[in-house]
């Protein structure tokens, strides 16, 4: 049975400390719109890695800490 | 409601009424008798016609819509504050209609579902031929599996802007 990924992010978190920075700009700075930034902080979208670094860049934070990955099983329970 | 939503409703909104239109011009000129049922070159050419009046309609209303989109951002962000420069109105305007990966993926998923419908509308169209069904039959069913191909593609598209969109 293939093991079930649940990416989740510190996006939100990251924007509150960097000055309540907004998804508009966050979205300017990454080159995509406010839907997809909308998105990926809800979880509704896995970003392509090279997304997922340009946003790391604009917190000036690594890949890690902004997303991180737990493995479920097929119950749906965290390892 | 995000622009690529709008956009898709645009989009929607216009095959629907294309596809309308060319029901209630065709199949309304085939009930009041104005044309026999096996006339080929008649169906050939209405769907020629509303092909093309189709792309036309496309584009102008994809050239509206940007207009009527780009004018309300701009006085969007007048009312917001009045000191905005046309520069600033400039760059809020290309940020809104940004085309990005999340929207391309969107996209081709949609762009799938439109493919099966046209795929299936072309077998059934070959099963109504097989079943000695008229060749009118055969192309009104090719011509409107594509119509509806591209509707359900629209509605896809809708879905999964609210739904959210995995690579997997």
């Amino acid at each position: 049975m293939p093991k079930k990924f649940i990416i989740s992010n510190n996006i939100r978190t990251l924007r509150f400390f960097a000055n309540e920075m907004t998804q508009q700009s966050l979205a300017e700075l990454t080159g995509v719109s406010r839907q997809t930034i909308m998105a990926v902080e809800a979880g509704k979208y896995s970003p392509s890695l090279e997304l997922a670094f340009r946003i790391a860049d604009v917190f000036g934070v690594t890949i890690n800490e902004v997303f991180s990955y737990e493995v479920v099983d097929q119950t749906g329970k965290k390892k | 409601m995000s622009y690529q939503e709008k956009r898709t409703i645009a989009n929607i909104l216009t095959g629907a009424v294309i596809l309308i239109a060319y029901c209630i011009y065709a199949f309304g000129k085939y009930q009041t008798g104005g044309v026999e049922s096996g006339d080929i070159e008649f169906w050939a050419s209405t769907m020629l016609i509303f092909i093309g009046i189709g792309i036309v309609v496309a584009i102008i209303v994809q050239i509206v819509f940007h207009v009527l989109l780009s004018v309300s951002i701009a006085v969007q962000k007048k009312i917001q504050d009045a000191n905005f420069d046309e520069n600033e109105i400039e760059k809020s305007i290309n940020a809104e209609m940004v085309e990005d990966e999340m929207g391309k993926l969107i996209g081709l998923k949609s762009e799938r579902v439109g493919y099966v419908t046209i795929g299936t509308g072309f077998v059934l169209a070959l099963f109504a031929i097989v079943f000695n069904y008229s060749t009118v039959i055969f192309l009104n069913i090719i011509f409107i599996s594509f119509s509806l191909g591209s509707i359900l593609e629209g509605f896809m598209n809708l879905y999964y802007f609210r739904r959210g969109v995995h690579n997997a």
